[in-house]
């Protein structure tokens, strides 16, 4: 079952277009990896499918609700970690989660709940009475994911979850990312080919405001004949001219 | 609606903890104008009038306030800097209620800040005791209003480094504008037209009468406090109205 669909999606800024007639689907449970250089358009994509920013043209429908016509029914089924770590930086962790949870219509009860949740899922119990600006990059990072994850949302957005973080750090985030993967849909954008790699059920790969290819890896590499992501990548985006 | 109170009221109690934990926040707005007014009061007192506890209290806990606008403004540049604000938007949290979100959260440091500079006043002198001090600390509240609208506003517009200088420019108007520091009868007529137009001389005006005491309720506290609501209320306008633009341009 399709979860998000885009209908020749577009996003122009002025004279500059973002998105360019983006025909999509994500399939419920899979995680979707969304490729692109800098300036494709995946993050724009990201913020039209978050009703964060409204298409120039056609629409985007998650779990069958549009983004455009019916926003309020499609928030509360999804939730979004951007690129940048989103949290509350003189707030302890366990405070980001109340309060995030808290801000989301839950009861006391059911705040002590999800905290134990999220807790047991990320570990956070460990650094639960740190305030987040004491963090370190990957914990902040984590705990940035976790906010997300406060609703139960359906779909899953993250932008760049892994950008700036040392390679443990990383490995970590990619542990939790998987341990989600099959409770709930993941769209994913990333500049990391090994993150996709590693990571995705399906692969979008996306070049100014186009999508140049959707499906699994298996897919790219017999459409590019090569051995994994990066190489596939490269060639895809840059119609072979720079192939090794 | 009671969804609604309680959004706004959960994210005024973030918005307060992310204000009170900022040392820099409580040196700016509660520790250099108590250290200006116990050191004005002391020096100068006895030279000039402007000096007088009646005249400095009231100045200094609306002084103080200016520089709500530069941390509310802070707070809101740095929220959208770091994307935070951005989850937000995703939330069911509607504009209104952000706006409301931030100011809720800054009126108790403006109630703090009014009570102690009098309360200081008081002890400095303790002719300065009256029943006006209420209404100074009532209309304090009022008066906090605008220097919180002004904050979200350049919040909203500035970026993390560049609200430092626009909120600088509120703080400077404030302590130059408002007649303050100097008699301002001996200022040439089109600077004190300038400073008669502008909110900040009347905001001060307004709870300096409002605790020493005044002839004329028009002219002496009325006038004011319609100029400093229209200002309030145009700048509030002005700052829902570019929130809900960022917000639609994230």
């Amino acid at each position: 079952m399709d979860v998000i669909r885009t209908v020749d999606l577009r996003k122009t800024y002025r004279d500059v277009v973002a998105v360019e007639g983006l025909d999509l689907t994500v399939r419920e449970g899979e995680l979707f990896a969304l490729l692109g250089v800098n300036g494709a358009g995946k993050t724009t994509t990201i913020k039209m499918l978050t009703c964060l920013t409204k298409p120039t043209a056609g629409d985007a429908f998650v779990d069958g609700h549009s983004v455009v016509k019916e926003p309020e029914k499609v928030k509360p089924l999804i939730d979004v970690s951007m690129q940048e770590t989103a949290v509350a930086r003189h707030l302890t962790v366990a405070e980001n989660i109340a309060f995030y949870a808290a801000l989301n219509g839950q009861s006391k009860a059911e705040i002590e709940k999800t905290a134990a949740r999220l807790y047991a899922a990320f570990e956070l119990d460990k650094v639960k009475n740190k305030r987040a600006d004491k963090l370190s990059g990957g914990w902040q990072r984590k705990l940035s994911i976790a906010l997300a994850l406060i609703t139960e949302p359906r779909v899953l957005f993250l932008d760049e979850p892994t950008l700036g973080l040392d390679v443990i750090a990383r490995r970590e985030l990619w542990r939790t990312i998987r341990d989600l993967s099959g409770r709930m849909t993941i769209v994913l954008t990333t500049h990391y080919m090994e993150e996709a790699e590693a990571l995705s059920d399906r692969i979008g790969i996306m070049k100014d405001g186009k999508l140049l290819f959707v499906g699994t890896k298996e897919e790219l590499y017999a459409s590019t004949g090569k051995q994994n992501v990066e190489d596939a990548f490269i060639f895809t985006v840059s119609g072979g001219d720079l192939d090794a | 609606m009671r969804d609604s109170i309680k959004r706004m009221l959960t994210l005024a109690r973030r918005n307060l903890k992310e204000i009170l934990r900022d040392p820099l926040n409580l040196c700016f707005m509660i520790g250099l104008p108590l250290l200006m007014e116990i050191l004005f009061y002391s020096i100068f007192h006895k030279l000039t009038a402007q000096f007088e506890i009646r005249y400095l209290a009231p100045g200094i806990a609306v002084f103080a306030q200016s520089f709500t606008t530069l941390f509310a403004g802070l707070l809101i540049a740095l929220d959208r800097g770091t994307s935070f604000l951005t989850r937000l938007y995703v939330s069911r949290a509607r504009p209104y209620e952000f706006i409301f979100g931030y100011t809720l959260a800054l009126l108790p440091v403006t109630l703090l800040q009014s009570v102690l500079f009098f309360v200081v006043g008081g002890l400095l002198d303790a002719s300065f005791w009256s029943v006006g001090m209420l209404l100074g600390i009532l209309f304090c509240l009022v008066v906090s209003f605008l220097f919180i609208g002004f904050g979200i506003l350049l919040g909203s517009l500035c970026s993390e480094k560049s609200i430092g200088g626009a909120a600088s420019a509120i703080i400077a108007g404030q302590s130059v504008l408002s007649g303050m520091w100097f008699p301002v009868e001996g200022l040439s007529g089109g600077m004190l037209t300038v400073m008669k137009v502008l909110p900040f001389k009347n905001a001060t005006m307004l709870v300096q009468n409002a605790v020493s005491g005044y002839t004329d309720v028009w002219a002496d506290m009325g006038l004011p406090l319609v100029i400093v609501l229209c200002y309030t209320v145009v700048t509030f306008v002005a700052a829902i109205a570019v929130f809900r633009h960022k917000m639609k341009c994230v």
